[in-house]
């Protein structure tokens, strides 16, 4: 009955301040028109260069030891593409922008949570100029599957994170087949897209990259397409196979990786089962020495 | 297009839920993975009600236009539902009264002099001038009342008679007055599945004699639900009657069904999706819950029963009971069917401040009881929603409050009857009769506006399905005596109850709310 009770129920009910609480299974608003088509013009398309190339990169530079590998596979591929990745830090969209070529860059766009990133004016804001980043809902169902599909369709590339949020502990969670399903709706190819290292060197709840330059590596894969017998979930499972081969690639060697994935061996990217705190320990290993509970 | 109904399944980012509390509100978080049963939005109203009236009367289903069934010389009587109907109460001017108004301007140019309106308040309190003139409108009010409007009197021996049995040996005994009319009138609102069709004249223009044939234990314990009229043998009872009764007068039905806009501003929050609220609409539920809480509960109720709902007309039809009735429960469905997959363990509904017996009066603990284990626990077709020896939570003060006017016998049957059993069957046996008859009771029916002496049994039985089936009911924020003396347990809070209900359907049980008011119904399979 306290109106200081009432009022705490309602500003966390309700998400005070914040994206408005929208349960599971729910239509979002309908909107009229594409959101943040401005970020897709060209005065915030250069804004946006500029912010990545000296800001960003620069910055990523000096906070973390990047190695990216793969990004010929660029050559043989025709835009607009799936850029699908693994995801468990904030580094990790930046990341991969920075890595792209400009050329692909300035035609990409990133799936970014709706009710996290554009819950706010403000983050909104800031989502759509630095990332072009675009709504896409992760809960319910909603228009965001229609908007990705306009934004394939006007020749944007996109970099989604399937597996709809940062994974808690540095292993990968469940890939959701949003992406799958984009690819064959559309035709066009996934560039499998493999993060390593950077839950270690920023990971959930922390602001800034830990000091001493952690080493980050990222790995564009061969694309993939679609094939006739293909469904969203066999294709998904395409990517998860494509995923885990290149995280395995990126923690021992190409030959290593190839070698295990002809026995069906590929370690599962989701790890181990395991407490949590174990899962956490192993993935932040300094180094990856091929030891623990990934046993090979 | 209309939004349907669904079915939530309550998550993280589900805000609190808004349950009636009586005269009051309660935001509560369910535990994840409950269900919550949401009515569809309000249908549009007819654009055209007086268009679509006159439609009705001039071409109704299967029976001859309202015209050809006039003529000068003739004993017209209108007869319309009472007050228990629409819940909230329809902001004037009610469809009723546009519906009779329209019947007597034909009457008026076919020549008919004899026309006699009556309330069918059955067994209920007679409606009070203000609340009658509420209902027809102001001209047919002052034209016909207090001589030819009037309330029926089902113990008025002069003014009913016996018709005969039914092949069920059912006693069908009814107003004079209608059953010796040229033509028979009547004009409803369906607010529920359970309304209307044969249910309207044998029920609602009845004497005690005939609705004993039907309202008792075992046809309630047999009508599965009563808001499903083919499973439900109440319903099979009230046809059988109308059946009787058609032999002896001609009935023309007139059925409504209204949208389920139940609340006007500033209380539309009351009936939006909680996680559409606005800022405005937080606020406002802030507001109302803050001066709720700190009302003396006499001033809640004065504010809520002077709530108006701002219903829109979304059927109208005309001619035979039967055919009329099919079109009129296609709409009621329309705007209230809801599937759910599967039973619950435990069922969760907020009781709201208004009942079909409480307005303009006071819900008292017994009517609760008839709200929530009758006609909440009974919104359902197929299956009930909560399995059998699941649990009910309900959220209620349960006030022992009575009101002392319109609710006499209620008083001395909390106090008396339910102080010995609350057995309906031993309920039934032992006090009905005594209740029934009782002199004092009859005299305070026939005179003030006192519901009849048996009406208490009635709601009992109403709720004996759900006691028989339910395994416990759980009341959180009542009144513990209160509750004791119903036979039901008590919680301080939601926590409170789903601990006290492991008891019986275990730790981690299926869950299901029903978001009602609007009403729902709810289609389990």
């Amino acid at each position: 009955m306290g109106l200081r009770r009432d009022l705490r129920i309602m500003a966390r009910g309700w998400r005070w301040g914040d994206a408005p609480p929208r349960p599971v299974g729910v239509d979002a608003p309908q909107a009229g028109r594409k959101p943040y088509g401005w970020a897709r013009r060209r005065p915030a398309s250069a804004v946006r260069a500029a912010v990545l190339a000296l800001g960003f990169a620069p910055l990523l530079r000096a906070e973390v030891s990047a190695t990216v590998d793969g990004v010929e596979v660029l050559e043989r591929v025709e835009p607009p593409v799936l850029f699908v990745a693994n995801h468990a830090s904030h580094l990790d969209a930046p990341l991969v922008l920075t890595a792209l070529p400009p050329r692909w860059r300035d035609r990409t766009a990133v799936g970014a949570a709706a009710d996290y990133f554009f819950s706010s004016p403000a983050r909104a804001l800031a989502t759509a100029l630095v990332f072009n980043g675009f709504p896409v809902e992760r809960f319910g169902r909603s228009q965001a599957g229609r908007l990705s599909l306009e934004l394939l369709e006007d020749g944007w590339n996109l970099l989604i994170f399937p597996e709809g949020t940062r994974s808690p502990d540095g292993w990968m969670g469940d890939v959701h087949p949003g992406a799958a399903h984009l690819a064959v709706a559309t035709g066009r190819p996934v560039v499998p897209t493999a993060l390593w290292g950077t839950y270690r060197a920023m990971p959930r709840g922390a602001a800034w990259p830990a000091p001493g330059r952690p080493p980050v590596r990222l790995r564009f894969g061969e694309p993939l397409l679609p094939e006739a017998a293909d469904n969203s979930r066999s294709f998904n499972r395409r990517i998860r196979a494509a995923l885990a081969v290149l995280l395995d690639e990126q923690s021992s060697t190409w030959w290593e990786a190839r070698l295990r994935a002809g026995r069906g061996e590929t370690p599962d990217p989701a790890g181990p089962p395991a407490a949590r705190w174990r899962r956490v320990w192993e993935a932040t290993r300094a180094d990856d020495d091929g030891g623990g509970m990934w046993a090979r | 297009m209309t939004r349907p109904g669904f079915v939530l399944e309550v998550d993280r980012r589900t805000p609190p839920l808004l349950f009636h509390a009586g005269e009051g509100f309660t935001l509560q978080q369910l535990p994840e993975g409950s269900r919550v049963v949401y009515p569809p939005d309000p249908l549009p109203g007819l654009a055209d009600v007086d268009g679509a009236i006159e439609r009705a009367l001039s071409e109704p289903c299967d029976s001859e236009p309202l015209d050809a069934l006039l003529r000068p010389g003739m004993r017209l009587t209108i007869a319309f539902d009472d007050l228990s109907l629409p819940l909230p109460p329809m902001r004037a001017p009610d469809i009723r009264g546009r519906v009779i108004e329209h019947v007597l301007e034909h009457a008026a140019a076919a020549g008919v002099d004899d026309v006699e309106l009556i309330v069918a308040n059955s067994l209920h309190r007679r409606m009070t001038a203000h609340e009658i003139r509420h209902v027809v409108g102001e001209r047919v009010f002052r034209s016909f009342w207090p001589d030819h409007l009037r309330n029926h009197d089902a113990e008025d021996p002069e003014g009913l008679v016996y018709i005969g049995r039914t092949e069920h040996n059912e006693d069908v005994e009814v107003s004079r007055r209608a059953a010796e009319s040229d033509l028979l009138v009547y004009v409803n609102i369906n607010l529920v599945a359970m309304d209307g069709g044969h249910k309207s004249v044998p029920v609602g223009l009845a004497s005690y004699r005939s609705l004993r044939s039907h309202h008792n234990v075992h046809t309630m314990m047999h009508s599965r639900s009563y808001m499903d009229p083919p499973s439900s043998a109440l319903h099979a009872s009230c046809e059988r009657m109308g059946r009787l009764l058609g032999g002896h007068v001609r009935i023309f039905t007139i059925e409504t069904t209204l949208n389920s806009r139940s609340f006007p501003a500033p209380y539309e929050v009351l009936q939006r999706r909680e996680w559409e609220w606005s800022a405005r609409d937080q606020a406002t539920l802030l507001a109302l819950k803050q001066a709720t809480g700190r009302m003396p509960v006499e001033l809640k109720r004065a504010l809520f029963q002077r709530i108006r709902a701002p219903y829109e007309v979304t059927g109208i039809n005309a001619g035979s009971t039967a055919a009329v009735h099919e079109r009129t429960l296609a709409n009621v469905h329309r705007q209230q069917l809801v599937e759910v997959e599967g039973q619950a363990d435990i069922l969760i509904a907020g009781i709201p401040y208004l009942g079909p017996y409480n307005v303009n009066s006071v819900m008292n603990p017994i009517l609760v009881v008839c709200q929530g284990l009758g006609y909440f626990f009974n919104m359902y077709r197929g299956k009930p929603l909560v399995r059998r020896g699941g649990v009910m939570i309900m959220f209620h003060p349960l006030y022992r409050h009575f009101h002392q006017v319109h609710h006499p016998s209620y008083i001395d049957f909390f106090e008396e009857v339910l102080a010995e059993t609350t057995d309906p069957a031993v309920i039934e046996g032992k006090y009905e009769e005594q209740f029934a008859t009782d002199p004092w009771y009859v005299h305070l029916y026939r005179t003030s506006h006192a519901y009849h002496g048996v009406h208490p049994f009635y709601m009992w039985y109403w709720a004996a399905h759900a006691m028989d089936h339910l395994g416990d009911v759980v009341f959180v924020g009542g009144d513990r005596a209160t509750a004791a003396r119903l036979g039901f347990r008590c919680a301080s809070t939601l926590e409170d109850a789903l601990e006290i209900a492991s008891g019986t359907v275990g730790g981690s049980p299926r869950i299901t709310a029903l978001k009602c008011p609007p009403l729902v119904l709810a289609e389990v399979r």
